[in-house]
């Protein structure tokens, strides 16, 4: 099932991959694409190698253990920019710079605090894809490893039962 | 500070979500956590009380454009009343001890969602927090995490995602035929748009939140899930969001759709009368504790569903209170009957008088306001169902507790004090409220004047 070309473009895939991510999440504040289709672009990336390599390679990769904690940090992130103008007074979700104010800018990127609130949306949909992904394989291939246990005890008994 | 409840709540879910429940510390943070924000509501509610309704439309848009918050004394009532029951059961598992480690979690995002709900103005965002509750119950119901609990979870997940799965296509309904998603908008663009349509729509909602309540023909998926849940899971389903469907059904009911609500009001009282009922006799022919119960609470819902029926101030005044009332007595039976011992017995049988409606506990009240709703009306088949039902319950009560209390079981010891101490605070609230009712007659008072706009009296 896996050959040598799944594996060659698996891993040659996933940094352009990410790297689009990040594109549609940037770009997203002028044309269509925001943190959640970012957040779904970049679990697909992890998930295109775990099928090709299995949850034992993708555990390799740095860093992948924490990305399930990317949940917390996003809805934190998210909460924060939703509660903190109301701890200043204003009604909850009051982005600044107010409308009509130019915002900070590098390059074509603008700073608003709307812009904080999707990357806490991408944290969650990526650590949740990458999350969920992760367990279900590791369940899977408890499960197979298992079995296969079984059936070697199972084809031992036969073998012991033959010879007697 | 009318977010403070959500901030409290939301903040603390996620702390309390990355921390290892089972650990004795982090489940008292979590009570801290879900006794501040009832702290908080009730600091609200004192405000809404004295100042009326309060409203946020978020972001500082235009009112009709951005998400509203709009908290009035009717939501204040839930709020408060899911709030309690949650407290009650994370106390009782904490002190028998938390299995496992998402449980406090679980509970301080229900009471997310379940405040979410009670506070909203907004029919989608009620839908969005309706579902964060509704979540964390899909995995409540799992807990204990026995081939007989994912059972119970399975049947619960997929009868409740069909209602959810109803109530998102009447709201898409809804903002189809008025524009409008706003409740406020809503209630104000019902009267000049097509009458069929908005028919349909409120029939389908009307399934949905009976799928919630477990109201007569819809009640199938209940007695299979409140027996093979946990006691504590149990008395959070019951008491806490089973008040989704009775909140939903007097918010979309009594107040966005009130026209509709008298042109369904037949309906309402042939499957509320069907419910008691059938409750009634199911429960006597029950012999395991919880089944008894959960046929009980498919009664007991048909009272709400009666007093909508009779519709009105004095109908709607009526179904307020029943719920709060039954939402505390099922949190409390549920809770007894897995314990031992006198104290408990002795809580047990408050509980049970409440829901026979015997003086002085809390459910005679809710029996009276019906008595006086259905009489007011003039309707006597109503004032001889109530009655009926009464004694349906006051039966099967007493063979439970019979079963239960005085026919003591050698094998089983008594249940360790700090969850007996919970039961019987909770009986001694129930107690309270039949006792002195005025500020709950008040609030519902006021509740119905916040929906239906004029005065009533209690």
């Amino acid at each position: 099932m896996t050959t040598e070309l799944y594996k060659v473009s698996a891993r040659i895939l996933l940094l352009p991959t990410l790297l689009v991510a990040l594109g549609v999440m940037v770009k997203g504040y002028a044309d269509p694409g925001d943190g959640f289709s970012a957040g779904v672009i970049a679990a697909l990336a992890f998930a295109l190698q775990l099928m090709v390599f299995g949850p034992g390679e993708l555990d390799r990769l740095p860093l992948i253990r924490y990305v399930p904690y990317a949940v917390f940090l996003g809805l934190i992130i998210s909460l924060l920019t939703a509660f903190v103008p109301s701890v200043m007074g204003q009604t909850l979700f009051t982005h600044w710079p107010p409308a009509g104010d130019s915002a900070p800018r590098f390059g074509t990127l603008e700073f608003i605090t709307a812009v904080a609130f999707d990357v806490g949306v991408f944290l969650i949909v990526f650590g949740f894809g990458v999350g969920v992904l992760s367990s279900f394989a590791r369940a899977e291939g408890r499960m197979r490893t298992s079995e296969e246990r079984v059936a070697r005890a199972r084809a031992a008994e036969g073998e012991a039962g033959n010879t007697t | 500070m009318m977010e403070l409840p959500l901030g409290i709540l939301w903040f603390g879910a996620v702390i309390v979500a990355m921390l290892d429940g089972t650990r004795r510390r982090n489940a008292v943070l979590s009570i801290v956590i879900l006794a501040s924000a009832l702290v908080s509501t009730l600091v609200l509610g004192a405000d809404v009380y004295r100042n009326g309704t309060q409203e946020m439309v978020v972001g500082g848009w235009e009112q009709g454009v951005g998400i509203s918050l709009r908290i009035d004394t009717l939501g204040i009532i839930f709020a408060v009343l899911s709030q309690a029951v949650l407290l009650a059961a994370l106390v009782f598992e904490t002190a028998n001890g938390i299995k496992a480690r998402i449980f406090p979690a679980l509970v301080l995002f229900m009471g997310l969602g379940l405040t979410g709900v009670f506070f909203t103005g907004d029919a989608f965002n009620f839908y969005v927090f309706f579902e964060i509750a509704m979540i964390s119950a899909y995995v409540l119901a799992s807990y204990g995490e026995t081939p007989r609990q994912f059972r119970s979870a399975f049947i619960f997940i997929v009868v409740n995602l069909l209602g959810s799965m109803l109530f998102l296509i009447s709201i898409a309904a809804l903002y189809h035929t008025t524009g409008r998603l706003d409740m406020v908008g809503i209630k104000a663009q019902v009267p000049l748009v097509a009458e069929s349509p908005i028919v349909l729509i409120s029939a389908t909602i009307f399934v949905a939140f009976g799928v919630k309540l477990g109201l007569f023909p819809f009640h199938f998926w209940l007695p299979a899930v409140y027996t093979g849940t946990r006691a504590s899971v149990v008395a959070i389903l019951s008491g806490a969001l089973a008040n989704i469907g009775s909140y939903g059904l007097i918010r979309f009911g009594a107040d966005v759709l009130p026209r509709e609500l008298e042109f369904g009001a037949p309906v309402l009282l042939i499957l509320g009368a069907v419910s008691i009922v059938y409750g009634g006799v199911q429960s006597i022919s029950r012999h395991s504790a919880n089944e008894v119960l959960a046929y009980s609470s498919i009664g007991q819902v048909g009272y709400i569903m009666v007093a909508l029926a009779i519709g009105g101030e004095a109908g709607v005044f009526a179904a307020i209170l029943y719920t709060v009332i039954n939402g505390l007595n099922k949190a409390l039976l549920f809770l007894a009957v897995s314990m031992r011992g006198w104290l408990v017995g002795t809580a047990f049988a408050i509980g049970a008088f409440s829901v026979a409606g015997v003086p002085p506990a809390a459910g005679f009240l809710g029996k009276l306001v019906l008595f006086q709703a259905a009489i007011e009306d003039g309707s006597w088949a109503i004032v001889v169902l109530v009655l009926l039902g009464g004694g349906l319950s006051f039966l099967y009560m007493f063979q439970l507790y019979r079963r239960r209390f005085w026919i003591a079981g050698e094998e089983e010891e008594e249940s360790a004090h700090l969850p007996q101490v919970i039961v019987v605070g909770m009986a001694v609230g129930l107690l309270l409220i039949g006792l002195w009712p005025q500020p709950l007659l008040e609030l519902a008072d006021q509740a119905v004047l916040g929906i239906m706009g004029t005065d009533t009296a209690p």
